[in-house]
C-alpha cells in the first residue's frame, strides 16, 4: 500500500473529505506537538498524516509511545547517520530525486520514485531496501550498502514512526505547498494589473519625457537628431526590411522635401510592412512547414499560417484578435477562413512521424506541451513549460496549473481542411473551368464529325486488312489487386490501375474465351498520363518490375484448374538481360523480372510468353492470370491488358483487334449504321488527332477548380492528420502526471489558467460553452478569452509582452531585454514607467500595432543619432537608458532581400507555398521552412532553428558568413545584375556617376570624396586588367567587383 | 569567472576566447552583459574545469543500433538458451510486436583476444587486434525503442528534438584549437546511403547561438560550401576587393566611434580569405603516404568510403578540429546497423565496410602520439533484442534496455569491461550506466564538470546532462 505517496497532497484530501480530517488531526493533535518544533508547518503535516491514517488504518495504538523512543533514537543516533551518509545529495549540497531528507516531511513525502519510509512499518520501507543494495538505485550511490547494525537501527527508528527532534539543517525553510500561490508571489510586477501612468512631462513626447527623466539622474540626454538620410534608411529597414529607393532618397533629402511622418505612414501602408513584422512573428512562433523528427515530413499546407500572419498585420489587426485567432480563430469566427488559417499557430511545432506503442502517450503530452509553452512564451513571455515535471522553480506556476492548462488542447489536432480562399474568385475560376470545357468538347466533336470522318471514308475505301489480329482480347470478368489498387475497363480493353500503389501488389485477373488451340498469352504494359513519366509503371521513374508470371486455365464449363507452364519469353524492351529481363518474370525469384527502364519509359511495351501445351478446352478456357511485383517498391503496372494467340508464332505487337471487331473484318465495306458507328469509335482511338484531343478534354476535366485549397488548421473535430503512430492521434483526458512521466498519472485535469494571472475569478467569466451539438470543445476560446482579459485575466502582462517587442524590434532591445521571459529569471524593464505607459496606449489604441509604431518612430529617441562621448559610454555602456542610437546587423532575411532588391530583382509575388530554392528571388519570409534543409543563406546569418519560441536572434560574426559573400555564386549573380543596372540606367561610362548611383542605390547616401576616389581607382584598376575580353565586359566585370564589395560593407550589413 | 569579470574584460579578447573556431570571431549578443536569458555563462569561460585527459573526440556512430550480443557482449547463456521462448517478454519492448521470437544465440564465432582476454565476435578481425587499447561499457541503456527519439537522446540527451548535441555543448564549452576549421564536423554514412534518422537535428546547436551547429560534411562533390571562388573571380581581384573592402569600411568607421563588433566583421573576411586554403587541404587525403591509404583500406573497395572518412577524421583532429562524428550507416532500415532481417548479412556487411578502418585509426592515432589526446568512441543508438525477430533469414528488433559502447585513447584504460547485462545480454543489470551518465563520461574526459557546463535559456541553466543526477564513469581511465 503506498501510504505515503498520497501524503503530499493529504492537504488537498482534507479540503475534499471536508471536516474528517480536521476533526483527527484535532483529536490528535495535542499527544504530538510536544515533539514538534516547526510550528503550523508541523501541525498541519501531523493533521494530515493522521488523515491519511485513517484512510489506511496504519497508525497503531501505542503510537505516541513508540514516537518518543524514536525520537531518542533519532537524536542518538540515526540524525547522524542521515547527515553522514545521505544529507549532501538529499537535502543539503542538493536534492536528488526530488528527495529532501531535511525534515521529517521531506522524508515522508518521499521523492520522484515514490515513497522511501512508511511510519511504524518498516517493512513496507523502501529505504531499508535502498540502503542495503536490494533494490535500485542502490544507496549510497556508488558506495557500500549500510552496515547491518546500522539497517536494523533504521528500520527500529521507522518502526516507532520516524520521527525528528529538528530538521537536519538549521533554518532552512520548511517545505511549502506550492501548488497554491501565495500573496507574496503574486506580487511580482510582471503580474500587476495594468496602472494608469502619466508621462513626467506633459510638454515633452511621452517617450522622450520617460526616457529624459530616466537620463536626467545620471545627468544625461537624448543624442542629437540622426541626419535625414540616416534616419529615412533606418525607418525603412525597421518598417519594410528593405533599403529605401534611391528616388526616395533623393526627394526626402531635397530641402522641402517629404515629411518624415507622412514617409513612415506610407511605410506602413507598405505591403512590405507585414512581410517584415511577420518574420519577427514567426520567430515567435516556432513556425516552420515540416513535422521534424525521422523524415521530417513536409507540411505543404502550413504556409497559409504565414499568410494569415502578413495579412493580419498589413490589416492592422488588433492584437488582442491576432492572439484569439491564433488559439481558437476556428471557435471565434469558423466562417472566416483567415481565423481557420490562424490557428495553424498551434500546429507548428515538431512532431514525430514515427510513434511506437510505447511512445504514444508520452509524444501526445510532448505535443500539447509545444502548445502550451509556447502560447506561454509568445503571448505572456513565460516559461510555462517549466512546471511540467516539477512546481516552476522560480515563478508561481504551480505544476496544477500548468495541467489545467494544458487539458485546454486535449482534443486539439492538425488536420486539413479545404477552405475557400477567395469566394468571388473561385466561382469565377469555376465558370472558366466550365468555358474552357466546352470549347474542348465542342473541338473533339468538330474533329470526329469533320476531317476524321473524311479520313475514316477514304480508309474503309482502301478496303484496309484489319492490322495484326494475331491476338485477341482476353474478356476479362474480374481484375482484383492484392494492395486494393481500382481496376477501370479502358474502350482498348486495357485496364487503368489507379489508387494505392501498394509496396508489392499483386494484380489477379479472371477471364473467359471461346477459343481453342491458344498458343500464347501476351501482357501489354501501356502508358497513362496518370503515372510518373507517364508509365507504364507506377513507380517514380515510371518502371514496373513483373516478379512473376503465373497462369492457371480451366474448362470454361466448369472443372479444375491448371497451372500452364510458360515458355519462349519475348518484350518489345527489356531493362537487362539478367535479372530484369523478361526471361526472369519466370523463374522463382521474386527479386528479379521484367522491367522496362533504360529506353524504355514512357513507351507502351509488351511481353508474350507461349504455352508448353496449346490450351484446348471444350467450350473454352477461363484463365486466371496472376501478375506479380515483388521485386521492388511500387514497381506496378498502370495500365495492362492481355490477349492471347491461336496461331503457332505471333506477331509481338502492341495492336489488338477487339473480337466485335474483328468479326466485321470481313465486310467492311458493307457496314450498317450502328457497324459503322461501331467501327469508327475503334478507329477513331487510333488516330493521334483524336487521341491528343480527347487527352486535353480528360486533362481539363480532372482539374475541375472546387475554389477549396486545403489549409493546415490546429482544431477540433476535423480528421487528424495521422502519422505512422502505433497509437490514437490524441488521449480522451488530460491528467496530471508526476514529473511528466505517462506512465505516473494523477488526477485528471480540469481546465483553468495561471491562478497568478487570475484576480478574483473562478473562471466562469471566461468559459464560452459551444452551442449544442458542436464538434468544439470551446476550451481554446475559453483559455483565449482569459488571455485577452486586460482586467481579470492575462491581458495586462500580454500588453506588456507585446509593446516590449514593438521596442525591441525598433531600438535592439526590449525595456525588458528578455522578451520571452517576465518571469523571475528574466531581466526587469530599464525603464518601468514607460513599459507600463507604452502597454496602458496599446489597450487605449484598441489594440492596434499601428499607431503604436507611429508613436514610437515620432520619437527624438527613435529618430536620435548612434555615437556617444565618453562620459555617456562610460555611466551607460550598453546603452539601458535608450539615449543613444545602437546600431545592429539586419537579420538574414533583410540582408538577403535588400541585395536583391538592390539589385534590382527582387521579385514582390505575396503569398502562397514557399521554394527551397536559394536562386528564388522571392523575398526570403517565402522561403519554405523545412526543419531538415534551413536555407543556408538564413542560417549562416543566425536564423534560428525553429524548435521552440525564439524571441532574441544571436549576432555572430563568423568567416562563413564572409565566405558567403565572397564566393557564394548567388551574391555574385545578384551583384553582377546590380552592376547591369548601374550601367543601364545611368547612361554613362563614367565610373564616378556609378559609385554615386551604387551608394544612393546600396546606403542611401552619396559618398565622401575619400570614398568616390577609392571607389573609381578600384573599378578603372580592373579595366586595366589584361585579358582577351571587350572593354564593355571588362568594365561591367570590374563594376560587378565593386557592387559585390558593397554588399559586404558593415555600413550596409547594419541600421545605422 | 564572473559576470563583472566578462564586463571588465576587453570585450573583444573575450570574444575570442569564446570562439567555435572555424571563424568565429565574435559572438556578440545584446545581453552579454546582463548575463541573462541567452547569454554566454560558462564557468572556466572556454578552458576546461580540471585537467582534461582528451582534447578531441571522434565518435563513430553505429546507425540503426548495433546489436551488443553479436559483438562484444559475449554470452554463453544465450548460445545456450537458443530457441527457447523468453518469459515474461513484453512484445511491446521492440519495433515490431508482431514479429516476437524465441532466443537466438548469436551466429558468429567468438574467441578471446588481447591481454585482456576479451571476448569478440568474428566480425571484427581488424578491430580484435586493439582490445588491450579499448575500454567497454556494457550497462548502457537508454529511453526509448524508435530510432530518432532514442538518436537525438544519444546526441542530445533527451528524446525530444531541439536540445543541443553533444558536439555543440563541447565547442561552445571549449571552442576549438583551430581557427581555420570547424570545430565540429558530422560526417553521415561513407556510403551516401543517407542521413541518420532526425537529420541535421542530430547536430543541432538546439537553443545555442547557431556557430555551435556541427558542419556537415557531404559525401559527394564538395564537402563545404562557398569555399571555392565563384567562376570567374580571380585570386587576384578577390584579394583587391578585399583590401577595398578594409578601406571603405574603415573610412566608415572613421566617422562614427568604434563599434567592436564592426572591427570583428572585418577580422573575419581576412580569416575567411586564408580559410579557403587551409581547409581544401585538410580535406584532401591524397597527400597520405600510400602506407597510411593502404592501413586504412583506402586502396580496398569494402571498407574505402569509411577509410576515407576516418582518415580525414585524423587530419581534422591533426589541425584542431574539437569533436568529428562519423556515421556508418544511412537511412533506411537494411542500410544501417539495423539489422530486423538476417543480421548475418546486415551485421556482417557493416562489419566489413568499418573494422579495418576503425582498427587503423586506432593505429594511426597511437603512432602520432595523438591517441593519448583523442578520445575514440563507438556505439549506437540502442542495442538489440536477444531474441529472434522472425524473419525467413531472421533478424533482431531494437531494444532500449542494453547496448555495448567502446571507446579508446583519452586516457581511457584498455582492455577494461565496466557494467554488466543479464546473463542473455537483454538488460543492462550492473553498475547501469545512463546516457546522461555517458555524456558525463566525455565530459568528464574533456576536463569539463557537466554541472557547470550551463546555457541560460528559458529562464534556466540548461546542461546537456540535465536536471537528473548524472556521474562520469570515472573507473574508465587511468
Amino acid at each position: 500500500m503506498r501510504f505515503l505517496a498520497g501524503l503530499f497532497r493529504g492537504a488537498q484530501r482534507g479540503e475534499a473529505t471536508g471536516g474528517v480530517g480536521s476533526r483527527l488531526a484535532r483529536r490528535h493533535r495535542d499527544s504530538f506537538i510536544a515533539n514538534a518544533r516547526t510550528g503550523e508547518t508541523w501541525r498541519l503535516l501531523i493533521g494530515c498524516l493522521l488523515l491519511s491514517c485513517s484512510v489506511w488504518g496504519a497508525v497503531p495504538a501505542d503510537h505516541a509511545a513508540r514516537m518518543e523512543s524514536g525520537l531518542a533514537l533519532f537524536r542518538s543516533e540515526i540524525g547522524s547517520v542521515l547527515r553522514d551518509h545521505c544529507l549532501e545529495c538529499h537535502g543539503g549540497k542538493r536534492v536528488r530525486g526530488d528527495l529532501d531528507l531535511t525534515t521529517r516531511e521531506g522524508l515522508l513525502r518521499g521523492g520522484s520514485s515514490g515513497s522511501v519510509v512508511v511510519p511504524f512499518s518498516a517493512s513496507e520501507s523502501r529505504l531499508l531496501r535502498l540502503v542495503g543494495h536490494e533494490v535500485e538505485p542502490f544507496m549510497p550511490e556508488r558506495r557500500d550498502p549500510l552496515p547491518d547494525a546500522v539497517r536494523q537501527s533504521l528500520a527500529r527508528w521507522i518502526e516507532w514512526g520516524a520521527p525528528y527532534d529538528a530538521p537536519l539543517i538549521e533554518g532552512k525553510p520548511p517545505h511549502q505547498d506550492r501548488s497554491v500561490v501565495t500573496p507574496e508571489a503574486r506580487q511580482w510586477w510582471a503580474f500587476q494589473p495594468l496602472t494608469r501612468v502619466e508621462p513626467p512631462d506633459a510638454a515633452d513626447h511621452p517617450i522622450d519625457a520617460f526616457l529624459r527623466a530616466a537620463g536626467r539622474e545620471q545627468g544625461l540626454d537624448l543624442n542629437p537628431p540622426a541626419d535625414r538620410s540616416t534616419l529615412l534608411r533606418r525607418a525603412t529597414l525597421d518598417l519594410t526590411g528593405l533599403p529605401p529607393r534611391s528616388d526616395t532618397v533623393e526627394s526626402f533629402l531635397r530641402p522641402g522635401g517629404a515629411d518624415y511622418a507622412a514617409q513612415i505612414d506610407q511605410l506602413l501602408d507598405s505591403p512590405a510592412y507585414g512581410e517584415r513584422w511577420a518574420r519577427h512573428w514567426l520567430d515567435v512562433a516556432r513556425f516552420a512547414e515540416s513535422s521534424g523528427f525521422e523524415h521530417d515530413y513536409d507540411r505543404p499546407h502550413a504556409f497559409h499560417y504565414r499568410d494569415f500572419v502578413i495579412r493580419a498585420l498589413n490589416q492592422d489587426m488588433p492584437f488582442n484578435q491576432f492572439a484569439r485567432w491564433q488559439l481558437a480563430g476556428d471557435e471565434y469566427a469558423p466562417e472566416d477562413v483567415q481565423a481557420m488559417m490562424a490557428t495553424g499557430f498551434l500546429g507548428a511545432g515538431v512532431f514525430p512521424t514515427q510513434i511506437t506503442a510505447n511512445e504514444v502517450e508520452r509524444t501526445r503530452y510532448d505535443a500539447m506541451d509545444d502548445m502550451l509553452a509556447t502560447v506561454g512564451s509568445a503571448f505572456l513571455g513565460l516559461t510555462v513549460g517549466c512546471a511540467r515535471c516539477h512546481d516552476h522553480k522560480f515563478d508561481p506556476i504551480p505544476e496544477r496549473d500548468y495541467y489545467r492548462m494544458l487539458s485546454t488542447f486535449t482534443t486539439t489536432v492538425r488536420s486539413l481542411v479545404d477552405l475557400e480562399l477567395d469566394p468571388v474568385a473561385a466561382k469565377e475560376q469555376r465558370l472558366a473551368h466550365e468555358r474552357q470545357r466546352a470549347v474542348l468538347h465542342q473541338h473533339l466533336v468538330d474533329l470526329e464529325t469533320g476531317p476524321l470522318t473524311a479520313k475514316f471514308d477514304q480508309w474503309l475505301a482502301a478496303r484496309p486488312e484489319l492490322p495484326l489480329n494475331d491476338w485477341t482480347l482476353l474478356e476479362i470478368t474480374n481484375a482484383e489487386s492484392k494492395a486494393g489498387a481500382a481496376f477501370r475497363r479502358l474502350e482498348d480493353g486495357s485496364y487503368l490501375v489507379s489508387g494505392a500503389n501498394g509496396d508489392r501488389d499483386a494484380y489477379v485477373f479472371t477471364a473467359r474465351t471461346p477459343l481453342r488451340g491458344i498458343t500464347a498469352i501476351k501482357i501489354d504494359a501501356l502508358t497513362h498520363p496518370s503515372a510518373p513519366q507517364n508509365g507504364p509503371g507506377r513507380a517514380a521513374n515510371g518502371n514496373f518490375a513483373l516478379g512473376r508470371i503465373r497462369v492457371t486455365a480451366a474448362p470454361a464449363t466448369g472443372g479444375s484448374a491448371v497451372e500452364m507452364r510458360l515458355n519462349q519469353p519475348r518484350a518489345t524492351h527489356q531493362q537487362n538481360e539478367g535479372s530484369l529481363s523478361v526471361a526472369s518474370s519466370l523463374d522463382d525469384d521474386a527479386r528479379s523480372g521484367w522491367a522496362v527502364d533504360s529506353g524504355g519509359i514512357g513507351k507502351d511495351q509488351a511481353a508474350a510468353f507461349a504455352f508448353d501445351q496449346p490450351v484446348d478446352l471444350e467450350g473454352g478456357a477461363e484463365f486466371v492470370v496472376t501478375l506479380e511485383f515483388t521485386v521492388n517498391t511500387g514497381h506496378n503496372l498502370v495500365r495492362p491488358r492481355l490477349s492471347v494467340s491461336t496461331i503457332a508464332n505471333p506477331e509481338l505487337g502492341l495492336e489488338v483487334v477487339p473480337p466485335g471487331i474483328a468479326a466485321l473484318g470481313q465486310r467492311l465495306s458493307r457496314l450498317n449504321s450502328d457497324e459503322r458507328r461501331q467501327v469508327f469509335e475503334w478507329w477513331k482511338a487510333r488516330e493521334p488527332e483524336w487521341v491528343a484531343a480527347n487527352a486535353r478534354l480528360i486533362d481539363h476535366e480532372g482539374k475541375r477548380p472546387t475554389g477549396k485549397v486545403p489549409v493546415m488548421v490546429c482544431a477540433e473535430g476535423f480528421p487528424p492528420i495521422v502519422m505512422h503512430s502505433q497509437g490514437p492521434p490524441f488521449l480522451e483526458q488530460t491528467h496530471r502526471l508526476k514529473r511528466g512521466d505517462p506512465n505516473q498519472k494523477l488526477e485528471v485535469a480540469e481546465q483553468g489558467f495561471l491562478q497568478v494571472l487570475s484576480r478574483g475569478e473562478d473562471g466562469e467569466r471566461w468559459k464560452w460553452a459551444p452551442p449544442p451539438g458542436s464538434k468544439h470543445s470551446g476550451r481554446r476560446r475559453t483559455l483565449a478569452n482569459w488571455l485577452t482579459d486586460v482586467e481579470s485575466g492575462a491581458g495586462s502582462l500580454m500588453a506588456r509582452v507585446t509593446v516590449n517587442r514593438l521596442w525591441q524590434h525598433h531600438f535592439g532591445r526590449g525595456l525588458v531585454a528578455t522578451p520571452n521571459d517576465f518571469g523571475r529569471t528574466g531581466v526587469p524593464p530599464t525603464n518601468p514607467g514607460l513599459l507600463e505607459w507604452l502597454a496602458g496606449e496599446l489597450v487605449r489604441q484598441d489594440w492596434r500595432l499601428k499607431p503604436m509604431h507611429r508613436l514610437i518612430m515620432s520619437s527624438a529617441a527613435y529618430r536620435q543619432a548612434s555615437g556617444a562621448d565618453p562620459k555617456k559610454l562610460a555611466a551607460d555602456p550598453d546603452n539601458q537608458l535608450f539615449l543613444r542610437f545602437t546600431p545592429r546587423r539586419l537579420e538574414s532575411e533583410a540582408l538577403r532581400d535588400s541585395m536583391l532588391a538592390v539589385a534590382g530583382l527582387l521579385d514582390r509575388t505575396m503569398f502562397g507555398p514557399g521554394t527551397l530554392d536559394e536562386a528564388s528571388t522571392r523575398r526570403s519570409v517565402y522561403f519554405t521552412v523545412k526543419r531538415s534543409r534551413l536555407m543556408t543563406s538564413m542560417v549562416v546569418f543566425d536564423t534560428p532553428e525553429p524548435l521552440t519560441s525564439q524571441a532574441l536572434r544571436p549576432v555572430t560574426t563568423v568567416a562563413p558568413q564572409a565566405l558567403w559573400l565572397m564566393n557564394n555564386s548567388q551574391v555574385r549573380a545578384w551583384a553582377e545584375a546590380f552592376a547591369q543596372r548601374l550601367i543601364s540606367t545611368s547612361n554613362t561610362a563614367d565610373p564616378a556617376v556609378w559609385v554615386r548611383n551604387a551608394y544612393l542605390e546600396a546606403l542611401a547616401r552619396l559618398p565622401v570624396p575619400a570614398e568616390s576616389e577609392a571607389a573609381v581607382a578600384f573599378i578603372k584598376a580592373g579595366y586595366a586588367k589584361p585579358g582577351n575580353v571587350d572593354a564593355s565586359v571588362a568594365r561591367t566585370i570590374a563594376l560587378t567587383d565593386f557592387c559585390q564589395t558593397l554588399f559586404a560593407l558593415n555600413e550596409f550589413a547594419y541600421v545605422h | 569567472m564572473s559576470i563583472d569579470d566578462f564586463a571588465s574584460m576587453n570585450r573583444r579578447r573575450m570574444l575570442r576566447r569564446a570562439g567555435a573556431g572555424f571563424g568565429m570571431v565574435a559572438l556578440q549578443h545584446l545581453l552579454l552583459r546582463t548575463g541573462m536569458a541567452g547569454s554566454v555563462r560558462r564557468e572556466g569561460g572556454g578552458t576546461p574545469h580540471f585537467a582534461p585527459r582528451a582534447k578531441a573526440i571522434i565518435w563513430l556512430f553505429m546507425n540503426g543500433g548495433q546489436s551488443q550480443v553479436d559483438t562484444w557482449d559475449y554470452k554463453p547463456e544465450l548460445q545456450r538458451r537458443d530457441g527457447q521462448a523468453l518469459p515474461d517478454f513484453d512484445p511491446k519492448t521492440g519495433f515490431f510486436p508482431g514479429a516476437v521470437g524465441p532466443l537466438m544465440k548469436s551466429p558468429f564465432d567468438w574467441a578471446q583476444h588481447g591481454q585482456s582476454g576479451t571476448w569478440v565476435s568474428s566480425l571484427f578481425p581488424h578491430l580484435s587486434k586493439q582490445v588491450d587499447r579499448m575500454a567497454f561499457i556494457h550497462s548502457l541503456h537508454t529511453e526509448s525503442n524508435n530510432h530518432s527519439p532514442a538518436l537525438f537522446m544519444m546526441n542530445t540527451g533527451t528524446t525530444r528534438m531541439g536540445h543541443p548535441s553533444v558536439g555543440s555543448w563541447i565547442t561552445y564549452g571549449l571552442g576549438s584549437v583551430s581557427d581555420d576549421l570547424p570545430a565540429f564536423i558530422v560526417m553521415s554514412d561513407p556510403k551516401d546511403r543517407g542521413l541518420p534518422k532526425g537529420h541535421a537535428s542530430n547536430w543541432t546547436a538546439g537553443f545555442l547561438p547557431g556557430v555551435f551547429q556541427g558542419t556537415w560534411l557531404k559525401p559527394k562533390g564538395e564537402p563545404m560550401e562557398n569555399l571555392r571562388r565563384p567562376g570567374g573571380l580571380g585570386d587576384g581581384r578577390q584579394r583587391a576587393q578585399l583590401d577595398l573592402l578594409e578601406h571603405l569600411n574603415r573610412l566608415h568607421m572613421a566617422q562614427s566611434p568604434v563599434e567592436d563588433q564592426l572591427a570583428a566583421r572585418i577580422d573575419s573576411f581576412e580569416l575567411a580569405y586564408r580559410m579557403q586554403s587551409a581547409a581544401p587541404e585538410a580535406f584532401d587525403l591524397s597527400r597520405e603516404p600510400e602506407s597510411v591509404r593502404r592501413l586504412y583500406g583506402l586502396d580496398q573497395a569494402h571498407c574505402a568510403p569509411m577509410a576515407a572518412q576516418c582518415l580525414m577524421a585524423r587530419r581534422l583532429v591533426e589541425r584542431g578540429t574539437r569533436f568529428v562524428q562519423i556515421y556508418s550507416g544511412g537511412m533506411d532500415n537494411q542500410l544501417s546497423w539495423d539489422g530486423h532481417e538476417d543480421i548475418v548479412g546486415n551485421h556482417g556487411g557493416f562489419a566489413l565496410e568499418t573494422d579495418q578502418p576503425f582498427a587503423a585509426l586506432l593505429v594511426d592515432l597511437a603512432q602520432r602520439g595523438l591517441l593519448e589526446d583523442t578520445l575514440v568512441v563507438c556505439g549506437g543508438e540502442f542495442g538489440r533484442l536477444p531474441i529472434a525477430q522472425k524473419s525467413t533469414k531472421p533478424g533482431r528488433d531494437h531494444n532500449p534496455h542494453a547496448l555495448t559502447v567502446w571507446m579508446a585513447g583519452g586516457g581511457v584504460r584498455g582492455g577494461t569491461h565496466y557494467g554488466e547485462t543479464d546473463e542473455i545480454g537483454y538488460r543492462a543489470m550492473m553498475n547501469k550506466v545512463s546516457i546522461r551518465d555517458f555524456h558525463a563520461t566525455l565530459l568528464y574526459a574533456l576536463g569539463i564538470d557537466h554541472e557547470r557546463l550551463t546555457y541560460r535559456f528559458q529562464g534556466l541553466d540548461q546542461r546537456l546532462t540535465g536536471v537528473e543526477s548524472a556521474h562520469p564513469v570515472r573507473e574508465l581511465f587511468t
